[in-house]
């Protein structure tokens, strides 16, 4: 079903909040301010689609790539910038940096392996079983996770137990500067699904509604209780590996996919059939901008941990 | 008193909580149509396919999925049969289980009470890849706690405190088993308590699990030669009740570690820099270590009886220490 106008409108400002939370964290590492590093998701806002299909009350597991998850969620970005700034009030009190659970919004951590949160996702999906209810759990990683044993073991187990799971992968093509080629037998992702004989499907990533389609049938599938799928959005990461990183890939190729930026895309979209004018589109964007200046001076004036309370949050 | 296995004391304690905790759960290989003498033995029958879960072939899933379920507010508990399997599994048990709480600075209070089952131990004849003992590796990592428990009786108590722990417990019992008398009535053993099951004057040893019963077999047969060996069995090594290994050093002067892993970085390194570092003053002889001499274990019984702890290898380490 095609999201309501207030919908879209909804769904495209998160977009734009989160590509203006990762410039604004990409900045900070460039600075210095950030002292770990940030893997930026600029140009896969498209998987936001899938993310706003959820409920309140599903789950999300992610590993590192991009700020649309928390975005998506309701996290709050105050709270995401004072962690990644290593201070006392982020999300995990200075300990993980970009590894944060949001356990309210049904984020409950981000796994430093790639590939890690995959049979964690299994586990999430079986309490949901055991407890019984409705509830789903979306699971998203990059076509390079893909290789790793435990998101094909847990694609295996999520079927066998019939478990609600919305496998997502963001296939952008790379593992850091290496192209998909040199490490996926199989070019589409969707096509592992007929291994664990769920559907699979090919999306086209940077369209934000096709992704939203796709979605919402595969979770109304797992709410049923008929099991995962895999969805394979195909994207194209516009930054970096990370902030830092040098990036080899064919300029030519990232200045082709500049063009399909999926917030343009849905910009052009949304001021064509008139759910957005020109006037809005500023307004969203100020906001946004405001909103991640007010989170930058929030973390910059949070005070750091103290040595201290590297002794605390070990055991229960 | 009635006798049990340890593997039925086990199965008392997961009916136990089972029934007591809706939220309790089993997952691992196998775990029915059920075949005699296990710890998850005729679950099923009681509690479904849904709570006692049998798993793919994947150790990662068995522990990764435990750990998912624990945050999203479950208590499982995976059965990983083997150490040796759970290596598999050590990205789920030493980085997410032990340390996920932490590095999400305890995020939402966030809790992970998850039992992780694994036999341990050799004198099977069953090779390298089905005989290990890896306590220290599980010790050495922070944010995990360590049942090791020895008797019926301890495995039962020391099980139901690990279903009740809000933390990651690694549980683990040896592949040779034991009988011995366990009470009808209910009863749990706390963690960190660790039990004298001999009194001595001479020398103190300390073991855990089979290593036990070699020891006490090694002080009796010491105890006609005139040593009074205390053999005391810490029962958890993390937290590790080291007050009454130093109060009996103190007493003793003398101390041994027995322990069927390797030796390097082991569990008898450990005890023994704690006593030094408490009661150096108390030791009248170096610390003796019994443990395997960081070789893979061989097949065939003389060669894993080289390899491995022996009555007389704990008897002859007790002697060094009061020469
Ligand atoms: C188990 C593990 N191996 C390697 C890494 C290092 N690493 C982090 S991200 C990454 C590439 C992942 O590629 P992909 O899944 O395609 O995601 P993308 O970065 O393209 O979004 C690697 C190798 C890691 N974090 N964990
Ligand atoms: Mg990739």
């Amino acid at each position: 079903m095609k999201p309501t106008p207030a919908e879209q409108l909804e769904l495209y400002t998160l977009m734009v909040r989160s590509r203006v939370f990762e410039e604004t964290a990409g900045a900070l590492v460039v600075s210095g301010e950030i002292p770990g590093s940030w893997l930026s998701g600029i140009g896969q806002e498209g998987t936001l689609g899938a993310i706003h299909q959820l409920r309140p009350d599903d789950y999300l597991t992610y590993t590192h790539r991009g700020a649309y998850g928390f975005i998506g969620r309701g996290s709050d970005p105050k709270l995401l910038l004072a962690e990644l700034l290593g201070k006392r009030t982020g999300y995990s009190r200075g300990k993980g940096g970009r590894h944060i659970a949001d356990l309210e919004h049904g984020i409950l951590g981000k796994s430093g392996t790639i590939g890690g949160h995959a049979p964690l996702a299994v586990g999430v999906a079986t309490a949901i079983q055991i407890r019984g209810g409705d509830q789903v759990v979306m699971s998203i990683f990059g076509e390079g996770t893909s290789n790793r044993g435990t998101t094909h073991s847990s694609m295996n187990a999520a079927a066998v137990w019939g478990l609600p799971v919305v496998w997502v992968c963001e296939n952008n093509g790379y593992m850091g500067n290496v192209p998909a080629p040199m490490y996926t037998a199989v070019m589409d992702i969707a096509d592992m699904a007929v291994g664990y004989d769920m559907p699979g499907e090919v999306v086209d990533g940077n369209d934000v509604l096709a992704v939203h389609e796709a979605a919402e049938e595969a979770i109304a599938r797992a709410r049923a209780g008929q099991g995962p799928s895999l969805l394979e959005l195909k994207t194209y990461r516009m930054r970096p590996f990370g902030e830092t990183s040098t990036d080899l890939r064919d300029p030519a190729e990232a200045t082709a996919w500049r063009a399909k930026d999926p917030i343009r895309r849905f910009r052009s979209a949304l001021i064509e059939s008139g759910v957005l004018t020109d006037g809005a589109t500023v307004a969203i964007s100020e906001a946004a901008t405001a909103e991640m200046e007010t989170a930058r001076s929030y973390a910059r004036d949070s005070s750091f941990p103290a040595p201290s309370d590297a002794f605390e949050d070990l055991y229960a | 008193m009635r006798t049990l296995t340890t593997s039925q004391a086990m199965n008392e304690a997961l009916r136990e909580e089972m029934r007591r905790d809706p939220s309790v759960y089993v997952v691992g290989l196998g775990l029915y149509p059920s075949t005699g003498d296990s710890a998850t033995n005729g679950l099923v029958e009681e509690f479904g396919e849904s709570r006692i879960r049998s798993a793919p072939m994947s150790e990662t899933v068995i522990a990764g999925s435990a750990v998912g379920a624990a945050l999203a507010g479950l208590r499982p508990v995976a059965e990983l049969h083997l150490a040796d399997f759970a290596f598999n599994a050590l990205d789920e048990i030493l980085s997410k289980a032990g340390k996920w709480r932490y590095m999400h600075g305890a995020n939402g209070a966030m809790k992970l009470p998850i039992v992780f089952l694994q036999g341990i131990g050799g004198y099977v004849a069953a090779g390298a890849e089905h005989s290990q003992s890896p306590l220290a590796l599980y010790w050495h990592s922070p944010g995990l706690k360590i049942a090791v428990p020895t008797t019926p009786y301890d495995a039962k108590g020391l099980l139901k405190t690990a279903v009740r722990d809000d933390n990651p417990v690694v549980f683990f019992t040896h592949k040779l088993g034991d009988s011995g008398p366990v009470p009808e009535d209910e009863y749990l053993i706390p963690f960190g308590v660790a039990e004298i099951r001999r009194a001595g004057a001479d020398a103190t040893v300390v073991a855990t699990s089979y290593m036990v019963t070699l020891t006490l077999q090694a002080a009796q047969n010491l105890e006609g030669q005139g040593v009074d060996v205390e053999v005391i069995d810490p029962r958890t090594l993390e937290p590790l009740d080291i007050e009454t290994i130093v109060d009996s050093v103190h007493k003793t002067g003398r101390l041994v570690v027995v322990d069927e892993d390797t030796e390097r970085c082991g569990v008898a390194a450990e005890i023994g820099a704690q006593v030094m570092e408490r009661a150096f003053p108390a030791l009248r002889a170096p610390v003796g270590r019994v443990a395997n001499p960081n070789l893979p274990i061989p097949y065939s019984p003389p060669l894993e009886e080289a390899v491995l702890p022996s009555v007389a290898k704990i008897e002859a380490a007790i002697r060094a220490t009061l020469t």
